[in-house]
């Protein structure tokens, strides 16, 4: 791992959008020493992330492992309809990353709103202002989408994939019927769906057998168990292939035909690695679509 | 019986899984497994890629060698190695997994009974592991052992599934020995069992090169005598020739990188766009470039030699005072080239190029110099600090590419001055690269030779080298002729200098 990040801060009430890139500009200036070349602003994409009060740290914590790694702009915006206001507060954060044997820094830019009052019922405005022209926007939603929102439809509007992670959500699988309804307006990335994929890899490997196999049980969260089965029925075109699953915080163990699947080799992955690579998917996901339509 | 890629591919499971680049179950059979190039490159290449579960998960590694050892021995001297010389962090689990398959066989090809050992090891890892007689054999090394090994390994070959041989460089030292070689390896191996590698090819900037021209609608248009003025492909090396007297006294600059790394970058950038990225397409596009290329003449390659001099502070020997160079040495430690490519797309356009040992600082880089605006409509003074646009590919360090623009500097007056938009490797992707012959063992495993060298390109260079060599015969030049730290003789800046040109500098 490199070395920690220079970090420069700012933080207002009540701003105007243009105060928040009138600041980055200052923080982007400060951070440059004296006759030292200018850091490099080399975004991939904007990052959005919609985060209730209640998702705020494990949003923070997963976005930490993800900035070296992205160098983008990301967004939060932390919804608060009820503050009894109506302004953005902002705080900024430029994280400047030393390059291995060059005299220069890359950085990453983190924006949090607080969305207070009726702001938070037109998002859409707040970000396009901000977003990096021409790069890719990702969308991650924080808990179970507020389907059919205004708040939802307008960010659908200005991004090119929205990333969910269902293992968040309640009352599977009715949901994933809301979700499938997104998928002719935008790529739709899944993190329960990411975290199966070293046992996908596993179950691939035991084709041709699994393909006449009757039932799956799954020892996971609900989201894994159900898209895993989704998977199994779409691919092998086997509707009537039967779950049953046992509860758990992650996947642990899959049975085919009451047959222990081995487990599959390595380690689960880190949550901001998750969120990284699925960063780097562009296209729609079809066998994901047809893993959720299947469930 | 069905490959495992035949297998995936009617696999509806493997669909949008990562699983396509998993090569079949086979041995890597490594010749020379106590060299240097196996500490250094191929076993941690071997471990990064284990590391990433892109081995196939039956696979066995069998060094070969003269050096007295046996498994254990050798499964020890890998590791230190791995731990020496890898890009990650060492994880015992990982080599684990991949030295319990791990063998060694110790022996002088030459002696017939090392051969009868090393082929009833394979009988018995096929029997054992299932590996359906798939067998990668790799030759690292020096050039008078290939014809033993080659023959060797041609009259015993595998019954059932595919052989595939690498054959390191230098491949050959002349036209005469290339094609010898070649006509030996094809009277074993047919063309696509042979991966000659060039491991300049298998790095990431390299490969980009063809996705800069070829995936950016913007530079094609311009890519060709009518916008660019010429073009400067670079590589040098601040370090001497670390011990390989030997070798390199022998061979020389040209030898060593021009006849190779240089002229795969030289048709890398020159070539048509092949009409996909199969290994045919593109060796048929880098070989019409190869084949139209000359120099115009003997004035227009330089040589030289390095004396003393300073790199990094440091006082250096200069190439006669090396150990075992012999002191009137008259071998190249660099080239300086003018090059034409004659086709439409190129006709009048130099391409000039250099490379050498003990140069100012470690550098592979290709620029593209455009023409200048035809009519700017600037005063002449307020354009001083403006140069013609470039466009510089970093091979390395500081991958990555960059372009040289005029901007207006902030102010009352009109003053102009180059600066440079940088995409730099390290800044967009914060991920590590991966090592040329992660790369390029794989891709040899999965049967794909897009990033290796073919027969008739092998020829083509070498072509071009003997014609140059062949003017060399006649003159004396007075060596050394520069000093260790700059860069080269003066006489390769009169090659350019001659044209009205310069050669770059950062």
């Amino acid at each position: 791992m490199s070395a920690p990040p220079d970090l420069e801060t700012w933080a207002g009430e009540d701003v105007h959008l243009a105060d928040v890139e009138n600041e980055l500009g200052r923080l982007r200036a400060q951070m440059v020493a004296e006759g030292a070349p200018p850091n490099l602003r080399t975004s991939v994409m904007t990052h959005l992330a919609w985060v209730s009060d209640e998702w705020l740290e494990p949003a923070r914590a997963a976005l930490a492992g993800m900035a070296e790694r992205h160098p983008s702009r990301t967004i939060l915006l932390i919804p608060d309809p009820d503050s009894g206001k109506n302004q953005i507060d902002a705080s900024i954060s430029l994280e400047c990353y030393a390059l291995a044997e060059l005299e220069r820094d890359v950085c990453s830019e983190v924006i949090e709103l607080r969305l207070h009052g009726r702001r938070a019922k037109a998002p859409a405005s707040i970000v396009e202002p901000l977003l990096i022209s021409d790069l890719p926007v990702f969308l991650r939603w924080r808990g179970e989408p507020t389907w059919g929102s205004p708040e939802l439809q307008q960010l659908i509007a200005v991004v090119d994939r929205l990333i969910v992670d269902t293992t968040e959500w309640d009352g599977l699988p009715y949901p994933y019927k809301h979700l499938a309804e997104l998928f002719e307006s935008t790529a739709v990335s899944d993190i329960a769906w990411a975290r199966t994929s070293r046992w996908r890899a596993l179950l691939a490997s035991l084709w041709p057998d699994i393909a006449s196999v009757g039932s799956i049980r799954v020892k996971g969260t609900a989201a894994q168990a159900y898209l895993l089965a989704g998977w199994l029925r779409s691919r092998l075109d086997r509707p009537d292939l039967e779950l049953e699953y046992v509860e758990a915080k992650r996947l642990e163990g899959i049975e085919l035909d009451g047959k222990s699947a081995p487990f599959p080799p390595g380690d689960p992955p880190l949550p901001s690695d998750v969120l990284s690579d699925e960063l780097d998917r562009f296209t729609r996901d079809l066998v994901y679509e047809a893993a959720v339509l299947a469930v | 019986m069905a490959t495992a890629t035949e297998v995936q591919q009617d696999n509806p499971l493997a669909e949008g899984l990562l699983l396509r680049r998993t090569p079949d179950p086979c041995a890597l059979v490594i010749f020379g497994a106590s060299g240097d190039l196996t500490h250094k490159k191929l076993m941690p290449a071997l471990y990064a890629l284990a590391m990433r579960r892109l081995l196939p998960q039956r696979f066995t590694i069998v060094g070969v060698a003269r050096t007295e050892d046996d498994d254990d021995g050798f499964r020890q001297d890998m590791k230190e190695a791995v731990e020496k010389y890898g890009r990650d962090e060492f994880r015992q689990d990982i080599w684990d997994d991949l030295a319990a398959n791990m063998h060694y066989v110790a022996t002088d090809f030459a002696d017939e009974g090392g051969e009868s050992r090393l082929a009833e090891l394979l009988t018995r890892l096929d029997e054992e592991q299932q590996l359906g007689g798939n067998r990668v054999y790799y030759l690292a090394v020096p050039p008078p052992a290939f014809p033993t090994i080659v023959e060797a390994l041609g009259k015993r070959r595998s019954a059932t599934g595919w052989t595939r041989l690498i054959v390191e460089k230098p491949f050959g030292h002349d036209l005469e020995s290339a094609k010898q070689l070649n006509a030996l390896l094809l009277e074993h191996f047919t063309e696509s069992e042979i991966f000659r590698i060039d491991h300049y090819l298998g790095k990431e900037t390299v490969q980009n090169m063809l996705v800069l021209r070829f995936a950016n609608g913007i530079f094609e248009p311009i890519w060709n005598r009518q916008f660019i003025d010429h073009v400067q492909i670079t590589v040098a090396e601040s370090i001497g020739i670390e011990g390989r007297a030997g070798y390199y006294d022998a061979a020389g600059a040209i030898r060593d990188i021009f006849q190779n790394h240089l002229l795969q970058l030289l048709a890398l950038t020159a070539m048509e766009p092949p009409i996909d990225f199969t290994a045919e397409s593109v060796h048929n596009e880098k070989v019409k470039v190869l084949k139209a290329l000359h120099t115009p003449g003997p004035k227009s390659v330089v040589r030289g030699q390095y004396g003393r001099g300073f790199i990094e502070g440091e006082e250096v020997p200069a190439y006669r005072d090396e150990q075992d160079v012999p002191p009137d040495s008259m071998t190249e430690t660099y080239v300086a080239a003018k090059l034409f490519v004659d086709n439409w797309r190129w006709a009048d356009t130099p391409f000039y190029v250099r490379m050498g040992k003990r140069l100012a600082r470690r550098e592979t880089t290709i620029a593209i110099q455009f023409k200048r605006a035809p009519h700017p409509p600037f005063e002449e003074t307020s354009a001083e600090g403006l140069r013609p646009n470039v466009l510089l590919v970093h091979v390395q360090p500081d991958e990555g590419v960059s372009l040289a623009i005029g901007a207006k500097v902030p102010g009352q007056g009109m003053t102009i001055r180059t600066v440079h938009m940088d995409f730099l490797y390290g800044g967009a992707f914060r991920t590590a690269m991966p090592e040329a012959y992660e790369r390029l063992i794989l891709d040899t495993m999965l049967g794909d030779g897009t990033l290796f060298t073919r027969a008739d390109e092998v020829e083509e260079q070498w072509l071009l080298v003997d014609s140059i060599v062949a003017a060399w015969q006649r003159d004396r030049p007075g060596f050394p002729n520069y000093a260790a730290g700059t860069w080269g003789p003066v006489s390769a800046d009169d090659l350019l200098r001659r044209d009205g040109r310069s050669w770059r500098r950062n």
